[in-house]
């Protein structure tokens, strides 16, 4: 709908509607060093997160999810926020930085943005198994 | 925009609009009083009763209105508290957590069971738990029986150990409905399925059935339900009932809306990889309007917000979508798989369906399904 009220803010419609990062079809075509996964389509939620990784910094980032518009969105600004950082550093982007990054969600989406910092988080702990 | 939510709530129709502007300035007297504007308005009430009495085969007095069909179904429950209550799991929320809460182990039971599904459009057969409440053994006494004593507790003539509560809020005018034939004690209806206002609900209570009132309080609806008519809304539900009478709308639901119906579900099979129906198509088996579909690996929030994007309006089964975390209680029951529930949209029409609409969404549906399949982290299991 042209600019009426969306249920959602302009930056998460934008990050909704043209999501930044994602990996379109066959995940070989990211050559990444870890990947992450957290939830499961039963649940109605899964997220996976890519990463490529150098001099401890996130080089590049990756993602895939069967969720929501709000797993969608968020998981979209959390890999802009990442991009570049420390292991240790993306770590620390939590539920509520990519709640306020994003213009705050509707209340009963805010758990889905928690998806998308668990998959990174279990992919920077698979990178870190790895090493 | 493309609405096709009709199952959840339809747009009001003109005709109803306008009667009930005109009724908010003319009919605005108190029903329940005597003097000529409380009957005029009390006139256009019972004119709204026995519409809806013709429409279904009962008699007017056997109709109350209330605030929708969520209160109808409380109140059938409700006399029944602490009986034996039998539902399917796949009745409306307001029928299976009451049930849940005040069903207990005295006779005479209730069976309470909708005739078409609101997810999905099945139609089921009432036959069976019809036949099943009449083998019910009679109970020697009980308090539902008692002679009244309380207040709105009408005499209790047709004494059995089995009564059949329906939820035909989604049938209203989509197909022919008979009371009598359907075998029904009691029946819920609600307006805005069929253009009438939000807030207006009525229903049936067969005459001599235990009966008590969820509301207590003046004489309205002869004791059956407190509280001072609402006037203008029971208007704009008499203005949409018309219209279902005058258009036999039940034909045209049965013929052009489900041709509609039909194209759209032949087309989204034909051009969707991984589109699988959850809806019945043969006549008979499901309500002509609604067509319940689920697309493998896409996520069915995702699915309806995309489309919401483009001004097309669906309704999802999927967790998200209401805030809750299971899936649709109805598909669950149905298909038995999450994923399914959780990759399912509906899509439901009204009379106001066109051709074009059909068109706008597969403009769109498949390219969203395509992309939300290949970001998806679930694998499609065929090509």
């Amino acid at each position: 709908m042209e600019n009426e009220d969306w249920i959602y803010t302009e930056i998460v419609k934008e990050h909704f509607l043209h999501p930044k990062n994602f990996l379109m079809g066959d995940e070989s075509k990211f050559k990444y060093d870890a990947v992450g996964q957290v939830g499961n389509p039963i649940c109605g939620d899964q997220m996976r997160m890519y990463i490529k990784v150098k001099d401890d910094k996130i080089t590049d980032i990756r993602w895939k999810t069967y969720g929501c518009a709000s797993a969608i969105a968020s998981t979209s600004a959390l890999s802009e926020l990442a991009k570049g950082k420390t292991l240790d550093e993306a770590l620390k982007i939590g539920a509520k930085e990519i709640d306020d990054y994003l213009g705050k969600l509707p209340k009963h989406k805010f758990h889905c943005s928690v998806l998308g910092h668990e998959a990174l988080a279990d992919a920077i702990a698979k990178y870190r198994e790895k090493k | 925009m493309v609405y096709l939510d009709y199952a959840a709530t339809s747009p009001m129709l003109p005709e109803v609009l306008d009667a009930m502007h005109k009724a908010e300035r003319k009919y605005f007297a108190n029903a329940s009083a005597l003097h000529t504007p409380g009957h005029l308005a009390f006139n256009e009430i019972e004119h709204t009763r026995e519409l809806l009495a013709e429409l279904i085969g009962a008699k007017p007095t056997e109709i109350i209105f209330t605030s929708g069909a969520s209160e109808s179904n409380n109140t059938v429950i409700r006399t029944f508290a602490g009986h034996k209550i039998e539902t399917s799991q796949i009745e409306h929320h307001s029928i299976i957590e009451l049930a849940k809460k005040v069903s207990g182990k005295k006779m005479p039971k209730l069976y309470s069971y909708m005739l078409a599904n609101n997810e999905i459009g099945e139609i089921l057969d009432l036959k069976k738990i019809v036949e099943k409440a009449k083998k019910e053994p009679i109970p020697k006494s009980s308090e539902l029986f008692e002679p009244v004593s309380e207040w709105g507790k009408p005499l209790v003539t047709d004494r059995r150990g089995g009564y059949v509560h329906s939820d035909l809020t989604q049938v209203l005018g989509k197909i022919p409905i008979d009371v009598y034939k359907l075998g029904l004690d009691y029946a819920t209806f609600s307006a805005h399925k069929i253009g009438g206002p939000i807030g207006v609900g009525a229903l049936y209570i067969k005459e001599g059935v235990p009966f008590s009132p969820l509301i207590i309080g003046g004489n309205q609806e002869n004791k059956r339900r407190g509280g001072t008519y609402n006037t203008v809304g029971i208007i704009g539900f008499g203005a949409a009932l018309e219209k279902i009478k005058q258009e036999k709308s039940w034909g045209k639901y049965d013929t052009r809306v489900r041709e509609l119906r039909d194209e759209l579900a032949k087309r989204i099979l034909k051009e969707i990889p991984g589109s699988s129906l959850n809806t019945d198509l043969k006549p008979g088996k499901s309500l002509p309007n609604i067509l319940n579909v689920s697309f493998e690996a896409a996520e069915g929030e995702s699915i309806q917000l995309y489309l919401d994007a483009e001004g097309i309006i669906v309704s999802t089964g999927s967790a998200c979508a209401s805030g809750d975390i299971k899936p649709s209680h109805v598909l669950m029951a149905k298909t038995g798989d999450a994923e399914v529930a959780h990759s399912s949209i509906r899509f439901s029409f009204g009379l106001e369906s066109t051709k074009e609409d059909i068109d706008k969404t597969m403009a769109v549906l498949p390219g969203i399904i395509d992309r939300l399949q290949k970001i998806s982290t679930v694998k499609m299991r065929k090509k």
